[in-house]
Order: C-alpha cells, then structure tokens, then sequence
C-alpha cells in the first residue's frame, strides 16, 4: 500500500514538474500603448511594426503575446492601460511617448516584476532608485541632416518648408537636424518652419504645406500623422518630399525622395534580452544613424531626382556615421557667439587654421553668421596678452569662450571663475571645471600612420622630423611618427631637431636642409613653422608629412598625407551643451575612431601597398589592435 | 517671398479653399438651430462623411468619380442626421449631450472602417481646380478666385441659396417659426417634428458633404481624426454669425485667413535674417481665440437667437 501510495504520489509530482514547466514556456506579454493609431505612418507606426518584427522572429504568438492600444492622446486614461498591464502580470509594457513618462515613473515601482519602456526619453530614473524603467529615443537629427543635404542640392527654388506638429521631441530633433543639412549643402537656400499645434490635424497640415508652396518652397518635409495632407498638396505641386518615422514612399512613390526610417525592432529585441538575464531596466538605448534602428530609405526609382542628390545623402549619412560630422540636436534659440583665442594665425596650415576652418563649417551648419558670430584674436603668442583677450570676450557677454592653446591654461582657469554663465573651452588639455571644456587631438595615431607610410617610402632609409618644442601636441605628433616608422621600416634612421620655437620657419628651413645633408629624402614636422621645411625638402626632391591640416595644396607634388584634426563635431557638441544650459565638465580628444582624425592625401603618386598598409594601421588603431605610446619608452 | 502680390493672392486663395468645409457644416447647421436643434454631432458626421467620400473614389475601395464620393457623403452624412433628429426630435433627448454622442460615434466608427476597409492611409485624385478661360489667367483675381476646385464654389453659392431659403421660402418661414415659437407654429397646423427632421437631416447632409470636401477636394487623403475639431468650429461659427448665413461665411472667411495668415507670419518668422521670434504655439491659437473673443463681444447674439434652441418641442394636446 505504502509503495503504491509512494508511487501515485510521485506521479503527481512527475506530473505538476511538468505542467509547471509547459506554463513556464508561456508567451512575453508585451503590452503597447500607442498616442495615434498602428497605421498612421508615422510615429506609433513605426514602433508597432517593429514588435510585430520581434514577433514574427521569436516564433509568433505562442512565444509572444502583443495587446496594443492606440490613440492614446489621452494620458489619464493611458495611465489605466498601464496599470492594467501592470495588474495582469505583462512582461513589457512600452509606453510609445514622452508625454506618458511621469505617470510611468509613479506606476514602475508598484510592478517591479514587470519592465516599462517609455520615449523619447533618455531617463530611466537609475538616480531615484527605479530599476524597472528602460528609456529609449532615436537621434532624429541625424537623418534630418541626411535629408536636409539631399533636399538642399534638389530645390530650384531654394525654398524648402518644414510642415512641424509641436516644437518639441522628436520632431523637433528632425527639423533642427534638417536645417543643418540644408545649411550644409546650399546656405543660400531658405528653410521655412510652420507648427500646426497638432499632430493629426491633416487639414492643418496640407493648409501649412499650401501656404509654404505659395512662399515659393518645391520641397517639404515634416513629420507626425499629420503629414498626408501635406505630402499630398506637395505632390499636386509636383514638388518632392523627405520623409520621417516610416518609408513614406510606398504611399507616394513618385515624390517622397528618401526617408528616415525608425525601426525598434532591434531596441526592443535588446530590451527583452536583458530582461531575459535579469536586467528589467536602467538602460537608455539611443539609436544612431545606420546601427539597425535608425535607417535611411532612398526612393532611387524617382525620376528627375539627379544621382548626385543621392550620392550627396549617402555620403552625409557615411559622414554622420564616422562621427565626423555632428548634427545638433538642440540648436541656440538666438545667434550663438563663439570667440576664440590663436597663439598662431587663421592660416597657418597648422594648429590654428584647423581650428578656425571647423569654426567656420559649423557656422554654415548652422546657417552662417547671423546664426553663429565668430570673433578671433590670432598670434597670440604672448600668454599675458591672450589673457586680456580672453577676459575682454568673456565681458562681451560671448557665450563660448575658446583659448586654443595649452600655455593659456592658468589664466583661464582664473577667469572662468568670474564668469560662471560664460562656457570655455581649451586645449590640448583635459582638465576641465564647470564652465569649463577641454579638448585634445590624439594625434600620435596620424604620426603612427605616417610614419608607417614614411618607411616604406624612404629609399635613403634616413627620415627626418622637424619639430617646434618638445611638448603638448607636437610631441605626441612626433612620438607617433617615430613608432610608425619602426613598425614598418625598423631599419631606417630617425634624424630629430628641435627649433625650439613654433613659428620661426627660418630656423626650419634650416634644421631641413641639415636633415638632407645627413641624407634624409623624407621629412615631417609640426607647427606652422613647417613651411620653410616643406620648401626645403621640395627643392631637394623628397617627401613631405603633414599634421594639424591638410598642407598639400601649396605642394602637391611634395607633400604625400597630412594627417588633419577635425574639430567640428567637437565644436559643435559644446554648443549644443551650452544651448541646453551646461557650460563645461566634458573633454573631447579627437581620435580615428571618433572621426576625430583623418588621413587626407595630396597629389603625389605613391604605391597602392603603402596606401593599404596606411589603412591596415588605421583599422588596427581604430578596433585598439595597435595601441599607439603617447610618450616613448625611455 | 518677393513677389508680395503672388503671396497676397496666394493668401485669398487658401482663405477661400480652407473656408469651405466650414462653410458647408456651418450652412446646415444654421438650419437646424433656427429649427430649434442644437446638433454638436457635426464633427462625427464630417469624418464619416470624409470617410465615405474618399472610400468611394479611392482605387482601395470603389474607384468611382468624385461626384460618386459626394453623394456618398450626402447619404451618410443624411443617414446620421436623421438618427440625430429621431434622437433629439422623437425621443427628445437633451440636445447637447447626443450630439457629442453622434460625434464619438463618428469618430469612433470612421477610425474602424477606416482600418478594416483602408487599413493604411488612402490617397486620391479628388475633385480638380478648375480652369476658366482668360478669367484663370488674371493677373492677382486668376490666382484668388478662378483656380478653385467646384466645391469652393458650390459652398459660397449655398450662402445666398440658404439666405432666400430662409427668408423667402415659406419652407424658412417654417423653420424660423418652429425655432422662435413651435407652439404657435404647431397651433397654425406647422408639423414641428416634420420641418426639425428635415433641417436636421439637411445639416447632416451638409456636414458630411464637409468632410467629403475635405478628404476628396482639399487634402486628398483620409487619416484617423482628421477633420481635429472642425466641426465644432463649424457650430461656434453659427454662434458667432447670429444664424445669418452671410455672417456666418463671414465668420468662416475670418477663421480661415486667421489661420492661412499665422501659417504665413511663422513662414516669414523663419526667413533668414528675420529676428523677430513669435513662439508658434501662440501664433496657432491666433484663430481660435478671435472666435471666442468675438463671441464675448457678440452681445446682440441673445437677441437674435431662435428661442426654442436646444429646447424640444412636446405638444400640448388639448
């Protein structure tokens, strides 16, 4: 009896085991809450079609249970929706606006089994102790500026309107990064801005977009549900159309040009993995253009559309991509002013004039002078003076106050301290306070890569390097080149001269033409004084390597690569902070990786495998394969 | 922007175009308040109407001429104010809260067919602007009144048709007597459900030929919720004309180059080299508030008022 009693009992637990294990293979409930419909081709579109994407790649509806609510303007009642997911046990719920975060941020706590995701937003409330809570938000402004380039090259009218709902979220990211584009690529065209104050007001929309083509615009964009109303008054016009959100060119193939298209597939996929390792929030995810989120669709099929057009919006999304161009999120609400402060002079094809040209891309980004005032005091070589300078900006009420020089440091850090509303930058430097930013190029990796292309390139195997002072930039220049050419030619001699000064191209000349004595046939050297040994090295038939900024143009048969310092997405990140009410705190280095630096070639013809092995160096030192030393091993 | 006449004429032409549908809801709902019937439904009926209008000539649904779309829009926009008038004449229901009933259902219902039957935004070749021989190609006039599409047209030429209807028609005198006083209009054998039936079931007509004009002469696309609050502007518009077809396409024309206008002054705000920074936000409201503000100040609006608005007529037998 005992047995069987034992027996049937352990059946029933055999039995249970069982049943428990098949209900713990029961679906993710992910609960959705949308502020239009799931077809409104825009925003809650764009998340809905990118569950249903996780759906359909985790097997269905057996491993995924979706429960949507749409048109959801409503945020009380939104609220309840929340609250009933909450109560019924849902895994995810994704509230699809930054309208509905603060009821999200009281309800999280209440279900910490369950994980709330909310955008665009970027606060997961870590600092308050909510552990529950993803955030997630697309830069918008970066396909924007995609479209903005194309739009640019494509109006004949040089008028192109924006149909906007509200100034604010996502939309405004699009449009601000929109403007930059059309900026960018022709700043002679006019953007024009109309608000509708709704976002499904279709009638408003296509009245805006009538009263743009009646200003002269042959462009549109824009983005909300709203945008069908205008999209069609465009396409009576026979105008064209960038859209956002979803690839509006199915609907209008013959004038939706390209699109910025959200899919949330993969930040939902993320979502759900961390949920799976027990990670049920706390994490922002904040697609960029180009990583699977954030894509650009380009209507190619279009007729009349120019390839250039499109060749020009790859390329922009290839530059935003690499980091090399910074479209800005926030823009200044009035004209930004920037000063700054140069030990040398604006062209001096070296460390000032790389500095002032990104000033000077910026300023057309941003739509030219009246948007961003540039003041510059050059040849500042004595600190005192360039202290007084600086103060004189600061008192001027310029909002960025830039000392491009490490000697400027000290004064700086005193002045800083008078204007807390003013922000500063200086470099090279890393050491920053609150109104204070720092900057640095790591510009021993360029050195390395031209070092690497010097010795393949020597035939004396004898490379000199002229060099200002043993210091800030220029040394880590120049310790850079040296480990190049050891990688590549461990042979060859290293000749190093110090001028001891930055600008004395006399004394270059001079320390050049010694090099050639010695029978150097390949020089490279830092600092605007470089110029008298470029001439040197040109008039004895030999090879040149530039750093700072691209010094072919005067030498194209001399100078094989410069190594160029791209400070514009800097630059332009500091406004953006500034715009947004942060003043300092942040330091900046420009390296391969962060598009930061570049290697720019001039005319001369050099082997394909010195090229290659110049672009191996730069892959290895962007994946971190090659560290490069800032200082050399004693 | 430099050819300041081309805008301003743009400017006619837009405040012409945009007062339409407000025109066409405003004009049926004139009869039915000086019936006596306050209809609020008239924001649902113009998304059905919108709706049907576009489903009708869309290649997604019937592919048929706009005109089709037009009466298709007339037959549901009819359908929904006879059920207004059974509800608010034969049942008397309080006036206010059915309309908003009929405009929920409205909206609720377009969004289901839309999805069922459209499933995605609907695109069409509506109804055209219409050419004139040499009168199209005035200089300023060409461009503000001779390119509108036909139901531009049929909208204003319904204002005077409407103001002889009412006034000289002894159909209007039927209608200005049950709205001012049905028992007395009842006791000299005037059937009040009869002629309130018919005003109602008019100004659903009218308010889905609204819509229509929206979705298949305007825009051209239907989205979810487009008509956003037109329909009560259309019955704020009866307020604000004192039930005088004239003021009331007074009252359209005044929304309408209110809103065109804030349109062009946030375009002129965003020109280059342009300093001054009106926030949009306030500029949006622009139109909206002058309604309320001429509301306020419309202090002859009582005196002219049908006395039975909103009051349902029950007769006295005996």
């Amino acid at each position: 009896m005992r047995r069987q009693m034992l027996i049937s009992l352990l059946i029933v637990a055999l039995l249970v085991a069982a049943l428990g294990s098949v209900s713990a293979q029961e679906p993710i409930k992910v609960g959705l809450i949308l502020p239009s419909s799931g077809n409104d081709l825009a925003w809650s579109q764009s998340m809905y079609e990118g569950l249903l994407a996780v759906q359909e790649a985790m097997g269905g509806e057996s491993a995924l249970q979706i429960t949507y609510i749409e048109g959801m303007f409503d945020v009380t009642a939104a609220t309840e929706a929340m609250r009933d997911f909450g109560d019924e046990g849902y895994d995810l719920v994704i509230a699809h606006g930054a309208q509905y975060g603060t009821s999200l941020f009281e309800l999280a706590p209440e279900y910490p089994e369950t994980s709330f995701a909310w955008g665009t937003a970027s606060d997961t409330g870590a600092d308050r102790g909510i552990t529950n809570v993803f955030a997630y938000g697309a830069r918008a402004q970066e396909g924007g500026y995609v479209n903005g380039v194309m739009a640019g090259l494509l109006t004949k009218s040089n008028i192109i309107g924006i149909v906007g709902p509200v100034p604010a979220g996502d939309a405004i990211l699009y449009n601000n990064g929109f403007v930059q584009g059309v900026n960018a690529s022709n700043p002679d065209a006019e953007v024009l801005i109309t608000y509708t104050g709704s976002f499904g007001d279709t009638a408003a929309a296509a009245s805006a977009a009538q009263a743009h083509i009646a200003a002269g615009a042959d462009i549109l964009t824009g983005s909300a549900q709203q945008v069908p109303g205008a999209v069609e008054a465009i396409q009576s016009a026979k105008g064209y159309w960038f859209a956002t959100d979803t690839n509006q060119a199915e609907v209008w193939p013959d004038t939706v040009v390209a699109a910025q298209v959200y899919n949330w597939q993969p930040v939902i996929q993320a979502m759900l993995d961390a949920r799976a390792s027990g990670v049920k929030g706390g994490i922002a995810f904040q697609p960029t253009l180009g990583d699977g989120a954030l894509q650009m669709a380009f209507n190619e099929a279009l007729e009349g559309v120019p390839a250039e057009v499109f060749e020009a919006g790859r390329a922009a999304m290839a530059r935003i991509m690499a980091k090399e161009v910074y479209p800005l999120g926030t823009l200044p609400e009035e004209q930004f002013r920037i000063a700054i402060v140069m030990p040398s002079s604006i062209t001096d094809l070296a460390w000032s004039q790389a500095i002032f040209s990104a000033l000077l891309e910026l300023q057309q980004q941003l739509g030219g002078p009246e948007k961003l005032e540039i003041a510059y005091t050059e040849g500042m070589f004595d600190v005192t003076a360039a202290a007084q300078a600086l103060r004189d900006y600061a008192e001027d009420g310029y909002d960025l106050v830039i000392a491009h020089g490490t000697q400027y440091g000290t004064s700086l850090f005193e002045l800083a301290q008078d204007y807390p509303e003013t922000a500063f930058a200086w470099g090279t430097a890393s050491e920053t306070a609150e109104n204070i930013f720092a900057y640095e190029a790591n510009a021993e990796q360029g050195g390395y890569v031209n070092g690497v292309m010097a010795g393949l390139l020597t035939k004396s195997n004898v490379i000199g390097i002229v060099g200002p002072v043993p210091a800030g930039d220029a040394l880590l220049y120049i310790n850079g080149f040296q480990q190049g050419i050891k990688a590549s030619n461990p042979d060859a001699e290293i000749l190093l001269t110090y001028t001891g000064s930055f600008s004395d191209t006399a004394a270059a000349a001079e320390a050049a033409q010694t090099q050639i004595a010695a029978g150097a046939d390949v020089l490279s050297g830092s600092a605007q004084q470089v110029i008298g040994a470029i001439e040197a090295i040109q008039a004895a038939g030999g090879y040149w390597f530039g750093t700072q900024s691209d010094q072919s143009g005067a030498w194209p048969q001399t100078v094989v690569a410069s190594q160029v310092f791209n400070w514009t997405p800097v630059l332009g990140r500091m406004v953006e902070l500034v715009a947004t009410g942060v003043y300092g705190g942040e330091a900046y280095s420009l390296t391969f990786a962060n598009g930061g630096l570049k290697i720019v070639y001039g005319g001369v013809d050099i082997p394909a495998e010195v090229i290659d092995a110049a672009n191996a160096a730069i892959e290895a030192i962007k994946s971190g394969e090659i560290v490069v030393l800032q200082q050399l091993p004693e | 922007m430099t050819d300041i006449v081309g805008v301003i004429s743009e400017i006619v032409r837009l405040t012409l175009l945009f007062a339409t549908p407000f025109l066409f809801a405003s004009l049926g709902e004139v009869f039915a308040q000086r019936s006596g019937v306050l209809n609020l439904g008239v924001e649902g009926i113009m998304l059905m109407g919108a709706f049907f209008a576009i489903f009708v000539v869309s290649d997604k649904g019937l592919a048929l001429s706009p005109w089709a779309g037009v009466l298709a829009a007339l037959i549901v926009g009819g359908l929904m104010g006879l059920a207004m008038a059974f509800v608010s004449v034969t049942l008397q229901a309080q006036q206010g809260i059915s309309g908003i009933g009929f405009t929920l259902f409205g909206q609720g219902m377009s969004s289901l067919l839309f999805k069922v039957l459209a499933g995605g935004v609907i695109t069409v070749r509506g109804f055209q602007p219409i050419t004139f021989p040499v009168l199209s190609g005035l200089p300023f006039f060409g461009t503000a009144l001779f390119q509108h599409n036909i139901l531009v047209y049929i909208a204003f030429a319904l204002v005077p048709i409407s103001v002889w209807v009412l006034n000289r028609t002894s159909f209007g005198l039927q209608v200005r007597a049950v709205g001012q006083n049905p028992a007395a209009a009842d006791s000299v054998g005037v059937s009040v459900a009869r002629v309130r039936y018919i005003t109602v079931t008019l100004g659903g007509m009218m308010a889905g030929l609204a819509g229509a004009s929206l979705s298949i002469a305007i825009t051209n696309v239907f989205q979810e919720n487009m008509t956003a609050g037109a329909g009560f502007i259309a019955v704020a518009l009866v307020y604000f004309g004192a039930w005088s077809p004239w003021r009331v396409m007074g009252g359209a024309l005044l929304f309408s180059a209110a809103s065109i206008l804030q349109n062009f002054v946030q375009i002129f705000n965003s020109l280059r080299g342009v300093t001054i920074n009106i926030p949009p936000n306030l500029l949006i409201m622009v139109p909206y508030v002058l309604i309320i503000v001429v509301l306020i100040f419309a202090r002859e609006r009582k005196r002219v008022e049908p006395a039975a608005l909103t009051k349902p007529f029950e007769r006295e037998e005996g």
